[in-house]
């Protein structure tokens, strides 16, 4: 999947870009208004000024990290579909420890980042432990992770989480020095998203330059070949998995520092499901995943514009991505079979 | 081949069938307009059972049959053309290579095929089930179908074929009848065409000295105690004791499914196993762990290439480069070039670059570079399974002589094989696997008819 040539790189992104061309103008007709009103409307509300280019970043950051995640181990054969459940893990680790770390602001946010990650990677132990141990598919025990979490998060924010000081299912707020300031007055981006460009830059790398990416890749490619030439395929797998969880629990701690605050439920909106869609369309490849994270959040800060604007409804956010996964799924699928 | 049946898709040129242009969009399609293709590699549905991929196969079936009639089928077939097709309730992901390539073949001549093409067929047959396969295939024939059958052993062609093309490198070198040439003459062509043939078959004057089993070696390279593999779905196999020096070989003989290639995996780590393995003095652990083998010095080559063998999806340089790639923080692309070229020119690989993805090499060239590989480390044990499967003549000869070279130089090496006659190629003592059960140590003189009878489990 990451070795495609540019002619077929093109075919995919033209049958992927004809389709969700099709679903927007679709919407656009089903509501009555012009579809070049729509485009226009969707444009400019995710890049056509300041503000909103800044708000399609803040959105970004999240399913950025996400979609990272989810490359490493869709690469290293890993089918993690519960990092909405690590992202939730994240979130809670960072609303819990939050409030309670003192010192610098720096050093706060550092520690809570930190225990974010490391909840992030935590929550996968129970899939991974099932996987390797009982051949329980990660696929189905991940789901079921997602749920817990949900629940748990539910549950956290009317019980040992809540603000004590409010009556409102939602945990205690981050000290205001700690949580991190915009980059530029009136918008909501904040130097998370370059924390998480970086990150997918570091993830690059890591899989494609260096002998442990090598290993993980081939690990991904040929689970049987790789046990028989000798590669520790669990441990790897394993470590993939992890950092997997690390990179959605980041995801959650930085929605907490950088965007809530706190913790309130229901906390997401599907930022660990988009990050999956997002790494397919990108085919696995963390700075292609991370495009396509960004392109999705554009599409989100794009369509809350339209509706507003056009009245086309803003559920074009969830139907393109889901429109343009499908397609390039199908491109790639029918590539593959005549190339075979 | 694959073309005609409907598998690929034809670059160029038209296919006529009875003098018209065909073209069937699938195999189904191919199968159903009575033209059926049996692949070198079988494509049956692992989670199935016997019965069931049989009833997939035979185009008579009807849409909706009873589970019992399916189960007749597979006895049906089985007597009908000589091929023991295994329980009709396995699960064929569970069954041996050679019985599902039989069963692949059952289901072929199923149909009663106007057009009848076997990709080496008998590869994993022993030679009882060669000759009846033989029989079928002559009766199709007298019956007036077209038999294409695609193998490198001269013997089959010479065994009741009626025409014979002679293909070298994509190109067609030789088309005749076969009464008017000789299996002397095809050979030669044969090798002639080849230029990777710069390596004669050994003679037996390159078995590694026999007198080294009584040379004054302290350890064994490989020793197995009161060894057996722990495989639930294998056949059980008897308690082994054996050990090889370095530079010994020894050759286990075997028709697939009678245990042979389970030792060789529980050797190699990928099976537990219970008794003691010992490579090179280390005792391995009985749960089955390929690091520990290979940390001892251990080297495997797999029977199956694609799976196991290489990484299809990746360079050349970068299979080679596995298990432990160079560079401490970043890859050295260089050096893993450097390492690719080197291997790949002293194994006689053919290649266009090593940035090249393994999977687009030829078999023989694949299997060359598994061989390339696990020879890099001068292994101390060499452990190979049907290393020559499937591979032209001048391929199995360089694979084999690759293996003689590591031996002379201190390899010890065992190698599975289910074919008489390259067992007698290595010219190295022998022991046949019937039923998990081994015989005694055999000549490499041995004829091989009387392998074939040891094999079959009608002597022993």
């Amino acid at each position: 999947m990451n070795r495609e040539s540019a002619a077929r790189r093109f075919a995919v992104a033209a049958a992927a870009l004809s389709a969700a061309a099709a679903a927007l103008v679709g919407l656009a007709l089903l509501a009555g208004t012009s579809p070049l009103d729509a485009v226009r409307a969707l444009a400019e509300g995710a890049a056509g000024s300041r503000a909103a280019l800044g708000e399609t970043l803040a959105r970004a950051t999240a399913l950025v990290l996400t979609a990272v995640g989810a490359s490493l181990a869709f690469r290293a054969g890993v089918l993690n579909i519960g990092l909405e459940g690590q992202f939730l893990a994240g979130a809670v680790a960072a609303a819990a420890v939050g409030p309670l770390l003192a010192g610098s602001p720096l050093a706060a946010r550092a520690g809570l980042l930190a225990a974010a990650a490391l909840a992030g990677a935590l929550w996968v132990v129970p899939a991974a432990y099932l996987e390797a141990r009982r051949g329980v598919p990660e696929v189905l025990s991940t789901i079921l992770l997602n749920l817990v979490a949900a629940a748990a998060v539910s549950g956290l924010v009317r019980g040992a989480l809540q603000d004590p000081g409010g009556d409102y299912p939602q945990s205690r707020a981050l000290p205001d020095a700690v949580r991190l300031a915009p980059l530029a007055a009136g918008s909501r981006v904040t130097a998370a998203i370059l924390i998480a460009l970086a990150l997918a830059l570091f993830a690059t790398l890591l899989l494609e330059w260096t002998p442990f990416g090598l290993k993980l890749r081939a690990t991904g490619l040929a689970p049987a070949a790789a046990r028989a030439i000798g590669l520790p395929h669990a441990r790897l797998r394993f470590l993939a998995f992890a950092a997997s969880g690390a990179f959605a629990g980041l995801a959650g701690g930085l929605e907490v520092l950088a965007v809530t605050g706190l913790l309130y439920d229901p906390f997401t909106a599907g930022a660990g499901y988009t990050g999956i869609a997002a790494a397919l369309l990108g085919g696995s490849h963390p700075l292609a995943a991370a495009l396509s994270a960004v392109l999705f959040a554009a599409l989100g800060a794009g369509s809350s514009a339209m509706q507003r604007d056009t009245g086309v409804p803003g559920a074009l956010a969830t139907i393109v991505p889901g429109v343009l996964v499908l397609a390039v799924l199908a491109a790639r699928a029918r590539l593959a079979r005549k190339a075979a | 081949m694959s073309i005609a049946a409907g598998r690929l898709a034809a670059d160029s040129g038209e296919i006529l069938r009875g003098g018209s242009p065909v073209s069937y969009r699938n195999a189904k399609g191919a199968r159903h307009a009575g033209l059926v293709l049996v692949p070198q590699h079988d494509l049956l549905i692992g989670a199935a059972s016997v019965a069931d991929n049989l009833a997939f196969l035979d185009p008579a079936a009807p849409f909706f049959e009873s589970a019992e009639s399916r189960r007749t089928r597979v006895g049906r077939l089985a007597q009908a053309f000589g091929l023991e097709l295994g329980a009709a309730d396995a699960r064929v992901d569970a069954l041996p290579v050679g019985t599902r390539q039989r069963i692949e073949i059952a289901g072929a001549l199923a149909g009663d095929p106007d057009v009848l093409i076997l990709d080496e067929p008998t590869a994993v047959l022993s030679p009882n089930e060669t000759a009846a396969l033989f029989a079928s295939l002559r009766r199709r024939a007298d019956a007036g179908a077209a038999v294409v059958l695609i193998t490198h052993r001269l013997a089959e062609v010479f065994a009741g074929s009626d025409r014979l093309t002679l293909l070298a490198r994509g190109r067609s070198v030789k088309t005749c009848r076969v009464s008017e040439t000789t299996p002397q003459e095809i050979g030669g062509l044969l090798v002639a065409s080849a230029e990777g043939a710069e390596r004669p078959g050994p003679t037996t004057s390159d078995v590694p000295a026999k007198a080294r089993q009584f040379s004054n070696q302290p350890l064994p390279s490989l020793a197995l105690t009161g060894f057996a593999p722990n495989v639930a779905s294998a056949v059980r196999t008897e308690r082994v004791s054996l050990s090889l020096s370095p530079g010994e070989l020894l050759v286990l003989l075997a028709i697939d499914g009678n245990g042979a290639d389970t030792i060789a995996r529980a050797i190699a780590g990928l099976e537990r196993f219970s008794g003691r393995v010992e490579v090179g003095g280390v005792p391995l652990p009985p749960s089955g762990d390929p690091l520990a083998f290979r940390a001892a010095g251990g080297a495997f080559v797999p029977a199956d290439r694609r799976e196991e063998g290489l990484v299809a999806a990746l360079s050349l340089s970068e299979n080679l480069a596995l298990p432990n790639p160079p560079g401490s923080v970043f890859l050295d692309r260089a050096a893993m070039r450097a390492h690719a070229e080197e291997r790949l020119s002293a194994f006689g690989i053919r290649y266009a670059s090593p940035a090249a993805l393994a999977g687009s090499l030829s078999g023989g060239n694949q299997q060359k570079a598994v061989l390339a590989r696990e020879l890099a480390h001068r292994p101390g044990v060499l452990v190979a399974v049907h290393p020559t499967r499937g591979l032209d003549l001048a391929s199995a000869a360089a694979v084999r002589s690759r293996i003689l070279d590591a031996c002379r130089s201190g390899t010890a090496a065992l190698v599975v094989t289910a074919d008489p006659d390259e067992a007698q190629l290595f010219g190295a003592p022998l022991r046949v696997v019937t039923r998990g059960r081994l015989s005694a140590v055999l000549e490499p003189a041995t004829p091989a008819a009387t392998l074939g009878r040891l094999m079959a489990g009608l002597e022993g």
